[in-house]
């Protein structure tokens, strides 16, 4: 490879570089991604064996810092009440995730001009909603059209059932009058571009072995590489490199051996994360970018945005075949998603219903909490909490601020010698007082539902799924990195299409958006080959 | 680091699968087996096996409950009358504190993924892949009342 010039290298072969990739293949560039990870085999998923419920603490866990996988990077988090929780693979951190896969409301991309708070988006949601349901048909989004927290949306597939648990969770809202819905979910409910449907294994986030989870490495890259583009895998990319026409020219990176290589481009398109790529930029400092590749404005890092998560967990009479189905996806409320200052804060969030829990899980639960004692009544204290628990957790919009940032970590380093990044991250106010209103309203709606306990806990320090803010997006180069289409103000070559380059975070999961801007900007530089470095 | 790893004595091992029945003894119903009954104690052995640092509590544990149980007039823990053995563990507790919750979690999350167990509790004792497991159709009437409401997004 180290000879040869591609026309378009993509750094990381997550949600958004699969997405792009796909598209931009439709050019017939010669179309080359990197990624650090290596191809999952979904036989090895934790789901195919009788301790699959033991599989989040191993290999399969949340953290990158614990798995203990070489393919990962460990990360600074120590400076975090919230923990990264990344995956490096091709899929990226799809591999892991639970698969929820809502869009953004239209007044996401206008905060400041609704709110007084963060700042507008430079595209809206009309901009994207196109790419959206390109996205859905791609990823195979299941859901029930007719939300009335949205504008009308295409959903190719048929939802994923409530099942015994779901229906009684949502008879809670229902009592209480609030908006709930069928969650979107990238999970194929029936059978699906030679993907096999959902049989409700339930431990969507330690991977999905029977393929349903629309996780990139079975949606996009297989249609990817049927048009040609080329991935490359166990190549951990240190920097990205700056010509003397001052153009990204390619990068340098390690192969599986650690042997330093060269991969020449035409265009570079970074999809890392929005902690990876601010990680990525930084360590691509040089004589004429001392503070870091495409950082003139300062920001690569900066406002880094969580989604901080509250879990409210509900303890049942009865059971509730809560080991049936996917764990993330069930229903979803947005009767706070929108903006009333009467709560005492700005912006809104999410509930997601979550599914119950395997016996080893509340084995755990009930030793944690002292409810299942050893020895005399220990099994009647068990059959009290199993099948018993139904929860939801909250998904709540963080808001940028300056001070939370990726930086690089001054003696933490990769397998390959590279600096880690190192988070600093304070739980605003605002955020903090919206997860305890939404423990709040979690309880009223479980008790409503018929919990006869309820479990709060206002802050998920293991939650740090949502990655963003690191590479915001903007018109103006003194506040911003990247273009409304997502192409670096300084290098004119160079894009970043994951999280990072968001300017608000929204009360939802991020991953639908974030590939549908990766659609998006893929369209913009098919439309524009002409004169892209203008 | 598995050549670090020294077998339990027949002894031990013994003494172990009784502490195991006493950490999660037999339902009353039958259903569901002890720990020790269940042959955990070769469970817990190849944790050591795999994580020799489990070991030092493990074994320190069972020695210290070896001299309460010849205190007590027995040569084993084993051999404790039924009654008396949880006092014997509740003063093992205060003697050597790192051995039992160290044990009670590794019993819990080994016990509860036995294929005998789950079938105890009515649970498919497989694992979820390759069967999965089937869930009715959902009752859409329950929407009416949302979709009633109309819409509850602002449009900017």
């Amino acid at each position: 490879m180290s000879e040869e010039t591609v026309d378009v290298l993509i750094v990381g072969a997550g949600a958004a570089g699969a997405a792009i990739a796909w598209s931009l293949a439709d050019t017939r560039m010669n179309v080359l991604c990197m990624e650090q990870g290596d191809w999952m085999d979904p036989a090895q998923y934790p789901s195919t064996r009788l301790d699959w419920d033991l599989g989040r603490f191993g290999e399969f866990g949340l953290s990158p810092n614990s798995r203990g996988r070489e393919t990962d990077y460990p990360v600074n988090d120590s400076g975090s009440p919230i923990q990264i929780s990344n995956f490096n693979a091709v899929g990226g951190s799809t591999i892991l995730y639970a698969g929820h896969f809502p869009r953004f409301h239209p007044g996401d991309f206008r905060v400041r001009s609704l709110d007084g708070v963060g700042d507008d988006w430079p595209i809206d949601y009309e901009t994207l909603a196109p790419y959206y349901d390109v996205n859905a048909r791609m990823m195979g989004v299941a859901g029930l059209a007719g939300d009335p927290a949205y504008p009308p949306k295409s959903v190719p597939l048929p939802p994923v059932p409530l099942g015994k648990l779901g229906e009684t969770l949502a008879g809670g809202f229902n009592q209480l009058g609030w908006h709930w819905w069928p969650s979107d979910s990238a999970i194929a409910t029936q059978e699906y571009e030679g993907r096999a449907p959902c049989i409700n294994l339930g431990p969507c986030l330690t991977g999905c072995a029977q393929g349903a989870k629309g996780s990139t490495d079975v949606t996009y890259w297989p249609a990817a590489t049927r048009k040609g583009v080329r991935l490359a895998t166990r190549c951990r990319v240190r920097e990205v490199t700056i010509g003397a026409d001052g153009l990204a020219d390619g990068v340098l990176y390690y192969d599986a051996e650690g042997v330093e290589r060269r991969q020449r481009a035409e265009i570079v398109i970074v999809a890392c994360n929005g902690v990876g790529t601010p990680r990525l930029l930084l360590n691509s400092a040089s004589a004429t970018h001392p503070n870091g590749l495409a950082n003139s404005s300062g920001l690569v890092g900066k406002n880094f945005m969580f989604h901080p998560y509250a879990m409210i967990t509900g303890i049942f009479d009865d059971p509730l075949e809560g080991y049936k189905g996917p764990t993330g996806c069930c229903i979803m409320s947005q009767e706070f998603y929108e903006t009333d200052l009467s709560r005492g804060f700005s912006r809104g969030y999410t509930l997601e219903t979550t599914r119950g829990m395997g016996a080893v899980s509340t084995s755990m639960l009930g030793m944690g909490t002292g409810r299942v004692p050893w020895g005399e009544g220990h099994h009647e204290a068990f059959a009290q909490l199993h099948d018993r628990t139904a929860g939801m957790v909250a998904i709540c919009e963080d808001l940028p601020e300056e001070h939370n940032r990726v930086t690089l970590d001054p003696e933490l380093v990769d397998s390959n010698g590279v600096p880690s990044p190192k988070i600093d991250y304070t739980l605003s106010e605002n955020s903090r007082k919206m997860c305890d209103h939404a423990v709040a309203r979690g309880r009223e709606v479980l008790e409503a539902a018929g919990a006869k306990e309820v479990l709060g806990e206002p802050l998920l320090a293991v939650a740090g799924w949502h990655l963003m803010g690191t590479a915001r997006m903007g018109t103006d180069p003194a506040t911003s990195v990247v273009n409304e289409w997502g192409r670096c103000h300084d290098v004119k070559n160079l894009f970043v299409v994951d999280g990072s380059v968001f300017v608000t975070s929204a009360g939802v999961n991020p991953t639908n958006t974030l590939q549908a801007f990766a659609l998006y900007v893929a369209d913009r530089i098919k439309n524009n080959l002409e004169n892209l470095f203008d | 680091m598995s050549e670090a790893y020294e077998a339990l004595s027949p002894d031990q091992s013994r003494a172990l699968t009784a502490v195991l029945d006493e950490i999660i003894p037999p339902s009353r119903d039958g259903r569901l087996p002890g720990a020790g009954a269940l042959g955990l104690a070769a469970a817990i052995e190849d944790k050591m096996r795999e994580q020799p640092i489990l070991q030092p509590a493990v074994v320190g544990g069972l020695e210290t409950l070896a001299a309460l149980a010849r205190e007590a007039g027995a040569g084993n823990f084993a051999d404790v009358a039924a009654g008396e053995r949880v006092d014997l563990l509740n003063r093992l507790a205060a003697d050597a504190p790192a051995f039992l919750p160290g044990l009670i979690f590794q019993t819990y999350t080994t016990y509860y993924h036995q294929a005998a167990v789950l079938e105890g509790l009515g649970i498919p004792g497989r694992p979820p892949h390759p069967e999965g497991y089937p869930v009715a159709p959902s009752d859409e009437s329950l929407l009416d009342a949302v979709r009633d409401r109309g819409p509850v997004y602002r449009q900017p």
